[in-house]
């Protein structure tokens, strides 16, 4: 039996949809069976980030309602061995599924999969609730700003209520900013939310220019992003994981902060 | 809210009628900056309150619509039966009661008092503290905020159509509010509150949206993130971070809030409100904030309690 993980943030824009697809390919890559899940029904783009908008022909709606085989919406990444998407479809809205359709879905799924990477979609409505509902565990995305981190800290509570432990992922970060004083450290984001830190991902014009392509930039593996993003995957999955270099001062203050996981 | 609250202002230089104690009426409406007010004669009888109710809010309807409503009663207590009834008309009228107390003395003729009183902090830990000397708060009026009062008008819908100049409002943020009571508190008296204080504790983090209240005192060993609340009818205590509000002493007249880092959006203490001045910079030691007589102090937390909060436990 496999691992429901949804990457969820509260705020748009955060890049958990980017955030997703890497995890996903870095998982594949390291030998784990994935699929990546599309919660964000109606307004669908995990499929255009992974590159397989192309290749959509059921999706999920389809799949709940019976339409087609859980197996046939699945679309398989060519790219990577062990890499599947469940696309949302575009056409329907957040009401189309309940939280009981999700689980028996994302139980399903898990059966045949190591892990299952649910990207929610922003919001704490119908749609966040269809997303965290068969989730073991949720990744929380934030970038170092307060309403990120305002939004993030709702959601935490959120899932806490839902039992769904979490951990969270510090995106975006620019050292040259946090130098200056000009952003949010990443100490700064683990003192409010008091979660336990899976990494810190650097701002990197590379993941912006992967994504146009319809690329994960693991895949591509250049830049410090791709680097965290991989190291992320390890310690997601559990691997030894060695310790970054990119963002070294700071992920020793937040390992050294992160760790007091918070029951609440 | 919003809404009704622009309309009420059009009425707020009518001058108070004089109630006439011989024909004492079940219920008296009036309009406040707050909402609806409602003052019920204690004695009266289910009926008739509701009845006064009715006529009053049927001469203008849609008037109060969906805004705020606080009982006060005098002469109590209601008779059996009255609270649902209350309820009741509160659902047909749409309005939202936030709150039902037992009568005190009227305050009316006081006036709004100005809001020049200033926020601009000078820093607490410049000043010495005067904690062991005496009970007078000697610095720091950090979140300063004069006596909580509330002009209150008789609701007059007639001079609606003739216009009336607009009285200078303060600053909404600094608008002082009268206690909230939740409704499950609502129907108990004053001194009852004060004698059926218990602690909790509650292990934080207390996140943003989470609403915490309790009767009695309440101790938080975490952080108190920012758009949390924590309301206690006694004492809060956080060990961590206060970033959110805090409304402590509801009902009551004398509490404290103490952090181990004090930087709250706003502060409540009984019937005051302060918010953070923009100026202030992140506390670095724990500090306690009480209530004056006319405003909300803050002070360097020393080991000790000012010695009239002290009974406040």
């Amino acid at each position: 039996m496999g691992r429901a993980i949804v990457i969820t943030s509260g705020k748009g824009g955060v890049g958990k949809t980017t955030t997703t697809a890497n995890l996903g390919a870095a998982l594949a890559q390291l030998g784990h069976s994935v699929v990546l899940v599309d919660a964000d029904i109606g307004l669908r783009n995990l499929d255009v980030v992974m590159g397989l908008e192309n290749r959509i022909v059921y999706h999920v709606v389809d799949a709940i309602r019976g339409k087609c085989t859980l197996a046939k919406a699945l679309i398989k990444d060519r790219r990577i061995e062990n890499l599947w998407l469940l696309p949302a479809s575009q056409t329907d809205d957040k009401d189309a599924v309940t939280p009981e359709d999700m689980r028996s879905l994302i139980f399903e799924l898990k059966a045949t999969h190591d892990f299952v990477l649910i990207d929610c979609p922003a919001g704490i409505e119908q749609g966040f609730k269809n997303a965290i509902a068969g989730a073991d565990e949720a990744v929380v995305v934030a970038t170092p700003e307060v309403s990120s981190i305002r939004d993030a800290d709702r959601v935490v509570g959120l899932l806490a209520a839902a039992d769904v432990p979490a951990r969270l992922i510090v995106n975006r970060i620019s050292a040259a900013l946090v130098k200056r004083g000009d952003m949010l450290s990443q100490a700064d984001v683990i003192e409010i939310l008091a979660l336990e830190m899976l990494g810190a991902v650097p701002l990197d014009d590379q993941v912006i220019a992967t994504t146009n392509k319809g690329v994960p930039a693991v895949l591509e593996g250049k830049g410090l992003a791709a680097k965290e993003l991989i190291r992320i995957a390890k310690k997601l999955a559990g691997h030894p994981v060695e310790d970054a270099e990119s963002v070294g001062f700071f992920t020793r203050i937040g390992r050294a902060l992160g760790l007091s996981a918070s029951p609440a | 809210m919003d809404s009704s609250n622009a309309m009420l202002e059009l009425v707020r230089d009518v001058p108070t009628p004089i109630v006439d104690e011989n024909a004492r009426p079940a219920a008296i409406l009036r309009g406040t900056a707050r909402g609806l007010e409602v003052v019920l004669w204690g004695a009266a009888s289910v009926d008739a309150i509701a009845l006064a109710i009715q006529t009053h809010l049927d001469k203008a309807p849609g008037f109060f619509r969906g805004s705020d409503v606080r009982f006060r009663v005098e002469e109590g207590p209601l008779a059996a039966g009255c609270l649902t009834r209350l309820d009741e008309l509160a659902r047909t009228f749409d309005l939202r009661i936030v709150e039902i107390t037992a009568a005190k003395p009227a305050e009316d003729a006081v006036p709004r008092p100005s809001f020049a009183a200033g926020s601009a902090p000078a820093n607490p830990t410049a000043t010495p503290l005067a904690l062991f000397e005496d009970e007078s708060p000697t610095n720091t009026a950090t979140l300063a905020i004069p006596e909580p009062v509330d002009p209150i008008i008789e609701l007059a819908p007639v001079t609606l159509a003739e216009p009336v100049a607009l009285p200078e409002l303060p600053d909404p943020a600094l608008e002082i509010t009268k206690t909230a009571v939740p409704l499950a508190l609502a129907a108990t008296a004053e001194s009852e509150l004060a004698t059926a204080s218990e602690t909790r504790i509650v292990v934080g983090p207390i996140r943003s949206g989470v609403i915490l209240t309790h009767t009695g005192n309440l101790f938080i060993f975490g952080d108190v993130n920012p758009c949390a609340e924590v309301r206690a009818t006694g004492n809060i205590v956080v060990l961590g971070r206060l970033r959110g509000t805090a409304h402590a002493g509801i009902g009551q007249d004398v509490a404290f809030v103490l952090a181990l880092r004090l930087e709250p959006q706003q502060l409540r203490i009984g019937r005051m409100v302060a918010r953070a001045a923009d100026s202030d910079l992140p506390a670095a030691e724990a500090e306690i904030a009480y209530g004056t007589s006319d405003r909300i102090v803050v002070e360097r937390y020393a080991g000790r309690l000012p010695r009239n909060l002290a009974t406040s436990i």
